[in-house]
């Protein structure tokens, strides 16, 4: 059951990233679900668990996008793993924490996009990229982080009810 | 209990293995250029039946919303008028959708005659997972005769290409990705360039020599060089110049023809 709903949430979340996402973008920058389920599941789940679903979601990001592949399984699995071992020294619960851990994952995944854009791929970034783009986008996941970390949260207690430390503190 | 000499040792083994896996799949993407197959033909089987529910359900609120407001003042005058009212409307509104593609499928089979081509109509059902490049995926992939690098036009001109044809979903990328590069030439002066996108809603014009006659507001054409993208097709206007002092080339800037941002249905430009 728990694993059939973490199935659904993929998809819904991959689908939603694909398609009407778009309806919300501010200054062409849409929020990235994906990165913020990512930090979720660092905090979340187990040290494996987390590491493995990072490198897992970052692995299927990068098939559905044209971007090349390994770029975001790196982003993503190396956030997953910052977060599991981080998560045991400092207070993750809470919408500033969460808020400011989205800040830094955000800036984290911008800038091996930056780097792997420049250096692999030898392609042309907005010059407003750093300056403008990636400021947006981390301030965007930021405001939508801890909304999110709610409804995962409530998934995860609906699903698993006897299991607690949940990290926006809203359930029960 | 775990002493901290081996826990700095796994956290090693751990950052070594994610590095080392990333670096394996981005070597082997950039060697084997059908690396990403297997994969994207998974996740495109797997995602775009929700993609397709997902953008019909858009594309219907979207309708109902836009011509509820001209219901509102209808609706006053009684209820049963209003109930009928609506019904109609509703199936006015599905008349209206439907019209509106047969108007967009028209204006883009036009040319059809004109080209060499045989053309296929696809409509884009999502767009790319990440922030950073500019793809979208159209629901026609190799069961329907589309395969790589052929190129996608509208009529208000080109899109891009697609870099991969799954079984029923393809993904294209966009002219105004960093990665894109389509040859090109001004209809006006017939000077020539490469117009690469700049991963925003713009693209520029690379290798048009400073002495060029070029103004804001020229159109710039597909010179059909390449291969992909048939001679003439429009790419976009020219919005700014700028000739430095020094340097060889001018920096020019173009919008594309397509509003890239409001991508529905699309022509696949056949083999």
């Amino acid at each position: 059951m728990y694993y059939f709903s973490q199935a659904l949430v993929a998809i819904f979340l991959f689908s939603a990233q694909t398609t009407w996402l778009e309806l919300f973008s501010f200054g062409g920058v849409t929020p990235d679900l994906i990165l913020v389920w990512v930090v979720y599941c660092g905090v979340r789940f187990s040290r494996a668990g987390g590491i493995g679903a990072g490198i897992a979601l970052g692995l299927i990001q990068d098939s559905l996008s044209g971007g090349l592949l390994g770029v975001n399984t790196l982003s993503k699995g190396l956030i997953a793993y910052f977060f599991s071992t981080l998560k045991d020294k400092f207070f993750v619960q809470g919408v500033i924490p969460i808020g400011i851990f989205l800040v830094c994952s955000s800036i984290f995944d911008g800038l091996v996009f930056y780097f792997s854009m420049g250096t692999i791929l030898k392609g042309e970034v907005a010059s407003s990229f750093l300056y403008q783009l990636l400021p947006v986008y981390s301030i965007y996941n930021a405001l939508i982080g801890p909304f999110m970390f709610m409804i995962l949260d409530r998934i995860d207690c609906w699903v698993q009810p006897n299991k607690s430390n949940f990290y926006m503190g809203t359930i029960r | 209990m775990p002493n901290q000499g081996s826990k700095n040792k796994r956290n090693i083994v751990l950052v070594s293995a994610i590095l080392l896996l990333s670096l394996s799949l981005m070597t082997w993407n950039v060697k084997q250029e059908k690396g990403t197959r297997f994969l994207d033909s998974i996740a495109g089987i797997i995602l775009s039946p929700v993609q397709i529910f997902f953008t019909h359900t858009i594309q219907s609120a979207s309708d109902s919303i836009n011509h509820y407001f001209f219901l509102v003042n209808v609706a006053r005058q009684n209820d049963q008028l209003k109930l009928e009212v609506k019904r109609l409307i509703n199936e006015k509104n599905q008349f209206i959708e439907h019209l509106a593609r047969q108007k967009r499928l028209a204006k883009l089979m036009a040319n059809e005659e004109d080209w060499e081509r045989k053309t296929l109509v696809a409509t884009v059902i999502g767009r790319d997972a990440t922030q950073w490049s500019k793809v979208v995926f159209i629901n026609k992939g190799t069961q329907d005769g589309v395969t790589d690098h052929l190129a996608l036009i509208t009529d208000a001109g080109v899109i891009g290409q697609v870099i991969h044809a799954g079984i029923n979903t393809s993904k294209v990328l966009l002219i105004v990705d960093g990665r894109s590069a389509v040859d090109a030439l001004f209809q006006r002066s017939r000077v020539s360039g490469v117009v690469v996108g700049m991963g925003d809603d713009e693209c520029q014009l690379k290798f048009v020599s400073n002495t060029a006659d070029v103004k804001v507001g020229d159109l710039v054409l597909s010179s059909g060089l390449g291969g992909i993208f048939p001679k003439g097709l429009i790419i976009g206007k020219v919005s700014k110049v700028f000739k430095k002092k020094q340097g060889l080339f001018q920096e020019i800037t173009l919008i594309p023809g397509s509003d890239l941002s409001r991508l529905e249905e699309v022509l696949v430009l056949l083999p």
